[in-house]
């Protein structure tokens, strides 16, 4: 199963990520876009990343969400009806909205966030 | 003597939330005690001794059918 | 098989529409199909009666007005049946928001009625150009009627070759109009069954399809009548398809708004539903054991209000039969709250259907209180089969129930008896029997016949033919206006019975639910409190159904915030979401005080229609004694040290020494006394003379000074 694994301990937060993400996807640089978060409250680093645990698929009303033959959780965005169940019920908070699009965003474990962090702290598991 | 929502109830030694609950037979999981005003969270209610006197509240938080 | 359902069929009409689409929640445009000239045209939606009714129920009601006359019958053609889903409906976002509302002369009461559904016939009706469909006339032959959203066609077809009864007839109809498998979620069917034929209490299923369990699934708009009115126009089913139901359909004035809403929700319910009712897990059925525990469950006919079979009809012991895990089952897109349960794969034992494995939807609490332990039976496979029954044969659980629990006590007083109900024995408990009446009603044989009356026209039948005692039969039978009762024990609760009796359409709790308020919480003491409850909750909940939204959500669910509320009935962090939702998706700019005025226009409307219809007075608001205390000598003795007490403290009177019939005589009258005094504080409240008409005063506060209106109360100034 590929899937984006994090390690907080390294990260320094200091969101190349989210810039990568939201630039690889939406052309422009803005976090709010990104599939992944970065939080840092005083000096403890909180990654917010998608674990592909697939919890969100059974939620889906039209069955937009399924896993691809790499066990990466991916939303059909024609199906899509943009009710955000899967936004409010991911147990890991990483199924993400931006007002502009009326489709969740995910993070499809595709690497881009992993080659240009600079700390090492993002990988993929294969 | 107690009031239980108003209305009286008889008091007894060892009194406590959880006690008064199961003699009102009060089921609902969503209920607000208050004691003479003052809220008491749910993790008290088996050790929160009611006395002799005391005004007690319990609101369910049920509005509908 | 369904390719050759859909050659018979004949086209009798077409009409091609450019379909509008939805701007800020309306599409200012709805449907007119006459089935007795087959014709079928647009009309405009205009600001005023966008701004003075909203939608849903509100539209309704004033096609509904425009339509009939004060001597119009429901069985009348130009009754209308009115669908619409309001402004709201259709986000996706938050959980509750696909609610359409039914409006048409009832034959339950003879007067305007109106019922809420969930299912996806209302948002695709909008999806596909129109806010409100009005149905007029009646067809010659059965007719199917047709909304195709994406090409912009509406046809009226015979159809002579489909079942009648609902679980046959919408996945018929799903599969004929559905262009492939993936299609079939575009499509809704409304429908009603064989027993809608032949009774008064016929409702209307609302399909959706279910793209997990491969199933059409059914919701009811139950109450009133409206599936006998839709048999009556020789309707088989309207049937809608919409193919591209998007996130932002609606074209909503502020979509982050919505959004941000809509999450908030999700994640509260996320958080908490498992610590609460457990809505997800349990749907409504967790109220079975609630009212069981509170001495509220109807038991025998309202005799009573609890037994210790109640326990058999808890919560815990109808998820061993629900197909959950976690899926989706909302009853719309983004129904994160979920109640719509589902049985897969039910063997039924009983009817033409015995042996086949069926889907039910529900039970709900209403059903299983209503055709279980108010008819004294604790059955759950019983309880499923009778669910599974009535909505496939088009019939309202409640009033089926109440209907045949107030037959059953007539029985074992010998008003009616084996002879009179051609054999059946309509004991307490007796659960073939009550199989057997149900069955009769589907196909209009027999004592199901009568039973399909309901307990109004009952009431005089047994009087004329039987010399039955008419006090008897107004104090036991469980309907006032001509609808039967909701399922709560409102004995004890003054504020509840005000609640039943001065509802419009008559004993439904959808307007007002204060048991717990008044009589667990003690939070009503005076009658100015118990008066405002009863203003404000009814105006609140009817205000859900003009804008076509869920009632459960507001309160099966509540956030952490409430218990600090000065006022946690009204979980106004909730009625803060409604408010923001429909200001983001109309662009208006209303708070707390704007939505109660836009309901209360629409209420003082609907009272004037009742009073139009030759209802509306105080003497409609009268209820049966057995829904304010106990009429039978063992009703007293159950509770007989609570009554005791009551004559003690709040008469002054001193039980001992009297005989219980003395002590029910005082407690009787009583309790008449209290709800005179109510029904006189809330017609205060609500701006009615004292005979409960709609001052002149009041319609002009709220805008509904039209001239058809003023002329209705002059007459009864």
């Amino acid at each position: 199963m590929k899937k984006l694994i994090k390690n907080e301990e390294l990260c320094t937060a200091c969101g190349t990520c989210e810039q990568v993400c939201s630039e690889t996807y939406f052309k422009e640089e803005n976090r709010e876009k990104a599939s992944l978060r970065v939080e840092k409250e005083v000096d403890v680093v909180k990654l917010t990343t998608c674990s592909q645990c697939g919890e969100c698929i059974e939620l889906c009303p039209v069955e937009a969400l399924y896993k691809d033959k790499n066990g990466v959780v991916r939303i059909n965005k024609q199906e899509c009806v943009g009710c955000f169940s899967c936004v409010g019920f991911c147990p890991e908070g990483a199924m993400f909205y931006h007002v502009e699009h009326i489709e969740p965003l995910k993070c499809i474990a595709c690497g881009m966030c992993v080659k240009e962090c600079p700390e090492g702290a993002l990988s993929i598991e294969k | 003597m107690i009031k239980v929502n108003g209305r009286d109830f008889p008091w007894e030694e060892g009194l406590t939330v959880t006690k008064l609950l199961e003699k009102k037979n009060y089921t609902f999981p969503s209920i607000v005690i208050k004691i003479n005003d003052k809220t008491i969270s749910e993790d008290q209610w088996e050790i929160m001794a009611i006395e002799d006197g005391d005004d007690v509240k319990a609101i369910h938080l049920i509005t509908g059918g | 098989m369904n390719y050759n359902l859909k050659e018979n069929h004949k086209l009798l009409t077409e009409f091609q529409y450019q379909p509008s689409k939805a701007d800020k929640g309306y599409t200012n445009k709805s449907l007119y199909v006459n089935l007795s000239d087959n014709k079928i045209k647009e009309k405009e939606v205009t600001e005023m009666i966008k701004e003075k009714f909203i939608g849903g129920r509100g539209f309704g009601l004033w096609y509904l007005w425009n339509a009939v006359t004060p001597n119009t019958k429901w069985n009348d053609p130009e009754n209308e049946i009115i669908i619409s889903p309001g402004p709201v409906a259709g986000i996706t976002q938050y959980p509750g928001s696909g609610k359409s509302l039914v409006v048409t002369l009832s034959p339950n009461t003879g007067t305007v009625v109106d019922s809420n559904v969930g299912g996806y016939f209302g948002p695709l009706l909008k999806f596909s150009g129109f806010d409100a469909l009005e149905v007029q006339g009646k067809a010659e032959n059965d007719v199917v009627v047709f909304i195709d959203g994406n090409k912009g066609i509406v046809t009226i077809e015979e159809a002579p070759e489909e079942a009648v009864d609902s679980h046959i007839l919408a996945e018929q109809l799903t599969e004929i109009y559905s262009e492939s498998e993936e299609d079939k979620k575009n499509i809704s069917v409304v429908s009603a069954g064989t027993a809608a034929e032949h009774t008064t209490f016929g409702m209307l299923n609302f399909s959706f399809y279910d793209v997990r369990r491969k199933a059409v699934r059914l919701k009811q708009a139950g109450r009133g009548g409206i599936g006998t009115v839709l048999r009556d126009k020789k309707i088989k089913a309207v049937v809608v398809r919409f193919k591209g139901v998007k996130g932002d359909s609606n074209n909503p004035a502020d979509f982050e708004k919505i959004a941000k809403t809509g999450v908030k929700l999700h994640k509260e319910i996320c958080r908490l539903d498992d610590s609460q009712n457990r809505m997800r897990h349990n749907g409504t059925t967790f109220l079975a054991g609630i009212m069981n525990d509170y001495n509220l469950l109807p038991t025998e006919n309202f005799r009573f209000g609890s037994h210790p079979d109640g326990k058999l009809l808890t919560a815990k012991e109808w998820i061993k039969y629900f197909d959950y895990n976690g899926k989706a089952d909302g009853c719309w897109y983004g129904c994160t709250l979920g109640c719509a349960k589902v049985v897969c794969d039910f063997e039924l034992t009983s009817g033409p259907y015995q042996g086949q494995k069926v889907v039910v939807d529900g039970p709900e609490y209403e059903t299983i209180a209503a055709v279980g332990s108010n008819l004294g039976i604790f059955d759950k496979e019983y309880i499923l089969e009778v669910n599974f029954y009535c909505d496939t044969y088009g019939i309202d659980t409640i009033s089926f129930g109440t209907t045949t629990a107030f037959l059953m006590e007539c029985y074992q007083n010998g008003i009616i008896n084996k002879e009179t109900t051609g054999g059946l024995e309509l004991t307490f408990g007796n659960k073939e029997v009550a199989l057997k009446l149900l069955h009769q009603m589907a196909k209009g044989e027999g004592f199901g016949k009568i039973a399909g009356l309901g307990i109004r026209k009952q009431k005089e039948l047994f009087v004329k033919e039987y010399a039955a005692d008419a006090e008897f039969l107004n104090d036991i039978g469980m309907e006032c206006k001509g609808l039967e009762y909701a399922e709560y024990v409102s004995k004890e609760s003054l504020v509840q019975q005000g609640g039943f009796g001065l509802a419009n359409k008559g004993p439904q709790h959808d307007e007002a639910w204060l048991i717990f308020m008044d009589q667990v919480n003690n939070q009503l003491p005076t009658f100015e409190d118990k008066a405002e409850a009863l203003h404000y909750f009814p105006m609140f909940r009817t205000w859900l159904g003009l804008v076509g939204m869920c009632k459960l959500v507001w309160n099966d669910i509540v956030p952490e915030s409430n218990k600090d509320n000065e006022e946690p009935a009204k979980i106004t962090e909730h009625v803060q979401n409604y408010v923001d939702l429909y200001n983001a998706v109309t662009g208006n700019n209303i708070d707390i005080n704007g939505m109660l005025d836009q309901s209360e226009g629409v209420y003082q409307f609907q009272r004037v229609f009742n009073l139009r219809m030759g209802y509306g007075t105080r003497e409609y608001d009268q209820v049966p004694y057995r829904s304010m205390g106990p009429v039978t000598l063992a009703e007293y003795q159950s509770l007989q040290e609570q009554y005791d007490a009551q004559l003690k403290e709040l008469l002054g009177v001193e039980p001992e020494g009297k005989s219980s019939e003395e002590k029910m005589k005082l407690l009787r009258q009583y309790r008449e006394g209290q709800y005179h005094k109510i029904t006189d504080a809330v017609y205060e409240r609500r701006g009615w003379t004292r005979n409960g008409i709609p001052t002149l005063e009041t319609l002009k506060k709220f805008g509904m000074d039209f001239p058809e209106l003023v002329e209705q109360v002059e007459k009864h100034q």
